[in-house]
């Protein structure tokens, strides 16, 4: 489908590159709100924008930045940012380079306490859970729902596993855990509905920090097994 | 002036105009729910309007001046008082003596009780709290801004900034004398929102009858029950980056208006979006409020927003002549 930018109430435009969450789409998504976000750093007016699978939001204040102006702004930023076609295959080599982020995992136990009912659903052992967990390599395709809530691309497919019927009202900060296609880390204690199959020490998000978010878009992490 | 915290009340949190900066990082924005309410009040106390504030929802803190200062206050009417002695309105600024006790009961002892749910307090000066990821909002979801990243609560203490505030007068009330345009979200009837469609359908169904604010209405979202959308209307989408006024629709179809703690992406349908003008609007709504969606166009939302301004800033200039604040300004994007 062609590109779309379409008003989204009277302060942001959202761009929509397609309606399914593939890979290629995210890495264009996050190429467009890296580019955005440069011009944004020196025009009065033009918000942070937020990229997701196949998206990027972009706010803008209508007092500041006419509407149209805005447009231009997102169309300069969609010409110069490289197509994300171009780097579709490029997943397992940059996850494995030096730079990916290593997250050490306790899995299982009171800290994954879904690793069992993910192995059942994946007609999997709960140590071949962790294998294959701890072996992929993801990418951070966007972050969301909560400050430093990286959703992780990468998971592989044998470990494909819903979203609990029912949430939990609190898991503990830390936990690692798999919904759908994806893996995630929570980086606060709240409510969530993915699957709990182990918990990290590792500060995922804080305030005080230079960088806040241990995970930006298009980082690579690995999980470690800490035991 | 320095304020002991007595009693936090239901929720009271610290809040300026926001963290607009990180959401690329899940940080959700934050700052007032009623952005208007929370100008007018710093402006009362001869602040820049997007200074800190506290923002008190249905029952305030009870607090006592160890110093005197000057205070503004606008917002819902929660009743507030010096214990033993005067009323203190809304959209007035008063000087609290040291040792006076102050107390906001709730909306019930109000003058109009039963309207509105946020009221808030600006201090001359503004109020001194770390500034985290530039700003010094309360950040619930991640815990941090503000207070520790949580309610104030007894033992607390509220102080202002080092900058010299502007000695406003002594003894002396100002009154704001501006009236926002948009509505107050504090009369009688409905409160009438005015909406965007979005790209998602749904802002025609939306509108079409009247709906109650549920018990489920806070910082991050006002939850609408009555009626449910038709099932093709909402549930789940591709996540994507969502802004505060945004009208999800999950599975069940009843709505839920994003507010100012709102998430920064969401992966339900979007059936239309409040005008940025009306945002202060939903910072007001309480549960069993009736509320109706009215379906607009983008050049009134942009003339609305401009009538807004313009009324934040004739009010500063009357503020200003009144008391003498020779560079008290409303800021664009107020």
């Amino acid at each position: 489908m062609a590109d779309e930018i379409a008003p989204f109430g009277d302060s942001a435009l959202l761009v929509t590159l397609g309606r399914a969450a593939d890979r290629s789409l995210t890495v264009r998504a996050r190429a467009i709100a890296e580019a955005l976000g440069a011009a944004g750093a020196s025009t009065a007016g033009l918000g942070r924008p937020i990229p997701a699978h196949a998206s990027v939001l972009v706010p803008f204040d209508p007092l500041v930045l006419d509407r149209e102006a805005a447009v231009g702004f997102v169309r300069r930023a969609m010409e110069t940012a490289p197509d994300g076609a171009g780097a579709e295959p490029d997943l397992a080599r940059t996850a494995s380079a030096p730079s990916a982020v290593e997250i050490p995992v306790r899995y299982g136990g009171d800290d994954g306490p879904d690793l069992d009912a993910v192995a059942g659903h994946c007609g999997l052992r709960p140590e071949d859970v962790i294998e294959l967990h701890a072996g992929a390599r993801y990418e951070v395709l966007f972050l969301g729902f909560a400050p430093g809530f990286a959703y992780l691309g990468g998971l592989p497919v044998a470990l494909s596993t819903p979203r609990r019927a029912s949430p939990r009202e609190r898991v503990p900060a830390g936990s690692v855990a798999i919904a759908g296609e994806q893996s995630a880390v929570y980086p606060q204690a709240m409510p969530g509905g993915w699957n709990l199959i182990g918990r990290t020490d590792t500060v995922l998000f804080d305030p005080a920090r230079t960088e806040p978010s241990l995970l930006s878009p298009g980082a690579a992490v690995r999980f470690v097994p800490a035991r | 002036m320095i304020l002991d915290v007595l009693d936090g009340g239901l929720l009271t949190t610290v809040q300026d105009a926001g963290r607009p900066g990180w959401t690329h990082l899940g940080v959700p924005v934050s700052g007032a729910a009623d952005p208007w309410s929370r100008a007018v009040a710093n402006l009362l106390a001869g602040n820049d309007e997007g200074e800190a504030a506290l923002e008190m929802t249905l029952i305030g803190p009870r607090l006592r001046a160890r110093t005197g200062g000057l205070i503004g206050l606008a917002g819902a009417d929660l009743g507030g008082r010096v214990v033993g002695g005067r009323r203190l309105g809304v959209g007035r600024s008063h000087w609290v003596a040291a040792g006076d006790e102050i107390a906001f009961e709730g909306a019930g002892a109000g003058r109009r009780p039963g309207r509105g749910a946020r009221c808030y307090l600006a201090v001359a000066g503004g109020i001194d709290v770390p500034v985290v990821l530039g700003s010094r909002s309360t950040c619930l979801a991640g815990g941090f801004g503000g207070l520790d990243g949580r309610a104030i609560r007894p033992g607390d203490q509220i102080a202002k900034t080092d900058a010299p505030d502007r000695g406003g007068p002594a003894e002396a009330e100002l009154v704001w004398p501006a009236v926002n345009p948009n509505g107050t979200g504090r009369d009688d009837g409905p409160v009438a929102l005015r909406v965007l469609p979005s790209p998602d359908d749904g802002a025609d169904a939306l509108a079409d009858g009247s709906w109650r604010v549920a018990a489920a209405a806070d910082r991050v979202g006002v939850r609408l029950e009555g009626r449910a959308l038709p099932a093709e209307l909402g549930g789940e989408t591709l996540t994507h980056g969502v802004p505060w006024g945004a009208i999800q629709v999950p599975p069940d179809g009843r709505p839920i208006i994003l507010s100012a703690d709102h998430q920064t992406t969401g992966g339900y349908r979007v059936a239309a979006v409040v005008i940025s003008a009306d945002l202060p609007l939903v910072g007001q709504l309480r549960p069993g409020d009736e509320v109706r969606f009215v379906v607009t166009d983008l050049a009134e939302a942009d003339r609305a927003v401009r009538a807004r301004h313009e009324a934040l800033a004739a009010g500063a200039a009357a503020l200003r002549e009144a008391a003498g604040w020779d560079d008290l300004v409303a800021s664009a994007g107020g």
